[in-house]
């Protein structure tokens, strides 16, 4: 099915009339050569009566390029176009969305006889005589309006217009900052500041100066903005963080990313004739924009990377101060956010934003240029350029605040911070005996390691010590040479005299299960409550004790850390547990950890 | 006497002694104020609610910190005593009252879970 041309729609566009939607095919499509920046693609456009050439396309578009999807005589629907006039009254069209309908194949060849639309110039110009004079910028070309795309509109830097400074809400139309380029200099913004910085001199070989920065926002993007010298004077008083403002008649230029995280290509400079006015109607501005990555993503981004991130804070700790290299004291806190993925990170804050911060409420936190760095895996510092919010009030935050009450709260989440913290819980994989088996664990090809609440039912008596190599960091069992020596393969010595060491094979059990353990010398004595050369005494010389050891260490109750690994040995495989420490159970924290669990299945 | 001993006593906080009344409980709290005849004193659960306690006989001792009583609730809401034992707090872990408290709900809102009556009848 033929789906036509919207017949007018050139001669619409070039007489600066909007035209809803037009179905327009594309003739030729030219790379416009850019000095530094993304590239720029000019179109030419047919509406099947008239061909129009002064077509942009805005680079968020040039993947439409890059993916070949704009071959010459494809038809397509222009959702969003921008009809801008340059200084010289001729008209551009931006393409700021569109869709292909029909490929160059389907489309079959050019539809209709169409002519370049001549647009008539005089009206134009008679307006241009009335606002203001300016000056002819010295790379303006004449237009070729020939088929064949042979000219170049080259790009136009902001000339200075002597212009009266018309209040902008009567005659230019505000434009969303993600359209801004230097291809267009008459174009007014409405946004946000969102950070200002100090002003800052610098002094150099030639000559010296000053300069601050603001950062601004709407809801199409951001974009730095950079005043130099005199318009330092001019606009530092009047730009306040947080108000908004009108601004127009600024020079655009290729972002220097190293002095900007911003999202933007361009970034932009004040001169002599740019215009900053305050604006009242601010609703629609939002506060802040941030691109906010889930946490679990953390993981995939590069350290040292500056990330936006928003979060409910699970936790806090206190605030504390430390002395850095430099010798100068800070305050430092950091806490503990989650988001929706359900992972935890740990993000530093710094000076007056960690003494002022209270965790106490689990508020939402989002912070926008925080650094992502690889201490303990994946944690979040901010910067000194960092801007920290609590409570939002942006639509992110009030997401999770709901997400947190109904489900976020009860979720064990895995930190993506390993915090060495021994007795906290706060990474412990707490499981019980029965899951050992219901969950195949060791099966996999690394060691598994968890954590259980287990009563031991039975320690083995028999072969409970062995005798080891006196040395220092030998452990290995010594052969009895039977003549008063004992002799280690591993140290290659003979020795008369040995150390005791416990290889206890235990017995623990809980309400699900029960399981073999391996402990060793540390853990053994720990059971026991006695040092292995004791036992190896008792042994030897008062048995009625030594029973009494293992029968006192019968029934009760720790907190054990294990290992657990399938092993194979002489073709026959078992799943071996190993006890790598054993605490006594902190009975507050066992129950204030069973209420959880409790809580969760009750939902 | 003898009849609540052998009965269960199930434990409740302040806010369950209503529901309980005629029977035999067991209730933990930390003393607040002790009559000066010594034969009743209030204590307040691990939610901060109190409750007034009556023994048969006046207090011998010094009583402060956690106690556990185990009697009859009165219609009027007392607990009439017939034993007592304190939690002292300077022997072994010290008495998480609201800790306590959170089980206490637990075990009452999932009594399917916890059959106590089960156990002290069978």
């Amino acid at each position: 099915m033929n789906v036509p041309l919207t017949k007018g729609a050139v001669e619409a566009l070039c007489k600066g009339l909007d035209v809803d939607k037009p179905v327009l095919q594309l003739l030729n499509i030219r790379q416009i050569s850019n000095a530094s920046g993304p590239p720029r693609f000019r179109l030419m456009m047919s509406d099947g009566q008239h061909s129009l050439t002064s077509c942009l396309l805005a680079t968020q578009l040039n993947y439409l390029s890059d993916e070949n999807l704009l071959v010459p005589n494809c038809v397509c629907l222009l959702k969003k176009t921008i009809n801008n006039t340059l200084a010289d009254g001729r008209r551009v069209v931006v393409v700021m969305e569109m869709d292909i309908l029909k490929s160059a194949e389907e489309a079959g060849g050019k539809i209709g006889n169409p002519t370049p639309y001549n647009t008539d110039v005089s009206p134009v110009l008679a307006r241009m005589g009335d606002r203001a004079t300016y000056v002819n910028s010295p790379s303006l070309k004449p237009v070729n309006r020939h088929k064949g795309l042979t000219v170049k509109v080259s790009p136009m830097k902001a000339s200075p217009m002597k212009a009266n400074s018309a209040s902008p809400g009567s005659s230019a139309k505000v434009i969303p900052i993600a359209s801004l380029n230097p291809y267009q200099s008459k174009w007014t913004i409405r946004a946000r500041v969102t950070n200002k910085s100090s002003i800052r001199t610098w002094s150099n070989s030639k000559g010296e100066g000053k300069l601050f920065s603001f950062e601004i926002v709407d809801e199409s993007g951001e974009i730095r903005i950079t005043a130099f010298n005199k318009e330092v004077d001019k606009f530092f008083s009047l730009v306040e963080q947080g108000k908004v403002y009108y601004i127009s008649k600024a020079t655009l230029k290729p972002a220097n990313k190293q002095y900007t995280t911003l999202k933007n290509d361009y970034e932009m400079t004040l001169h002599a004739h740019s215009s900053i006015v305050p604006c009242d109607d601010n609703q629609s501005i939002p506060t802040v924009h941030c691109d906010f990555v889930p946490i679990a993503e953390l993981e995939n981004r590069d350290k040292d990377a500056i990330i936006d991130v928003i979060g409910i804070c699970k936790s806090a700790e206190d605030v504390s101060r430390i002395t850095t290299k430099n010798s100068r004291e800070v305050s430092k806190r950091a806490l503990s956010i989650i988001d929706q993925t359900g992972k935890v990170v740990t993000v530093t804050l710094w000076g007056e934003e960690a003494e002022n911060f209270d965790g106490s409420t689990q508020p939402v936190v989002a912070i926008k240029g925080a650094r992502l760095s690889d201490f303990g895996g994946r944690s979040l510092s901010a910067l000194f350029s960092s801007t920290v919010m609590v409570n939002p009030d942006i639509p992110q935050a009030f997401r999770l605040r709901a997400w947190y009450d109904r489900e976020g709260f009860a979720i064990n989440s895995q930190s993506l911070t390993e915090t060495r913290s021994a007795g906290t819980g706060l990474n412990v994989n707490w499981k019980t005996l029965s899951d050992i088996k219901n969950e195949d664990m060791g099966h996999g090809e690394k060691a598994q390691y968890f954590s259980c609440v287990a009563t031991v039912l039975f320690i083995r008596k028999e072969n409970c010590l062995y005798q080891a190599c006196p040395s220092a960091d030998c452990n290995k069992k010594v052969i009895d040479q039977q003549n008063g020596l004992y002799r280690c393969e591993k140290c290659n010595r003979e020795f008369p005299n040995f150390k005791y060491r416990l290889l206890l094979s235990a017995n623990l059990a809980d309400f699900g299960d029960n399981q073999w353990v391996t402990c060793f010398q540390e853990t053994a004595e720990a059971l026991l409550g006695h040092s292995a050369e004791t036992l190896g005494h008792l042994r030897d010389t008062d048995e009625a004790a030594f029973d009494e050891i293992f029968q006192k260490a019968n029934f009760t109750t720790h907190i054990f850390k294990n290992r657990v690994k399938l092993e194979t040995y002489n073709d026959e495989s078992r799943v071996k547990v190993t006890v790598m420490e054993v605490q006594p159970v902190d009975h507050r924290e066992y129950s204030r950890r069973l209420l959880q669990n409790i809580y969760k299945l009750a939902r | 006497m003898a009849s609540l001993l052998d009965a269960s006593k199930p434990r409740i906080n302040g806010s369950m002694l209503s529901q309980h009344i005629g029977r035999g409980v067991c209730f933990v709290g930390r003393v607040e104020k002790v009559h000066p005849t010594g034969k009743t004193f209030s204590v307040s659960d691990g939610e901060g609610k109190s409750a007034t306690v009556e023994l048969n006989e006046p207090l011998e001792e010094e009583l402060s910190g956690i106690v556990e009583v185990i009697g009859m609730v009165s219609s009027k809401g007392v607990i009439t005593s017939t034993t007592y034992n304190i939690l002292r707090e300077d022997k072994g872990i010290p008495f998480d009252l609201e800790l306590y408290n959170e089980a206490l709900k637990v075990i009452h809102d999932f009594p399917q879970y916890y059959p106590f009556e089960v156990a002290a009848s069978g």
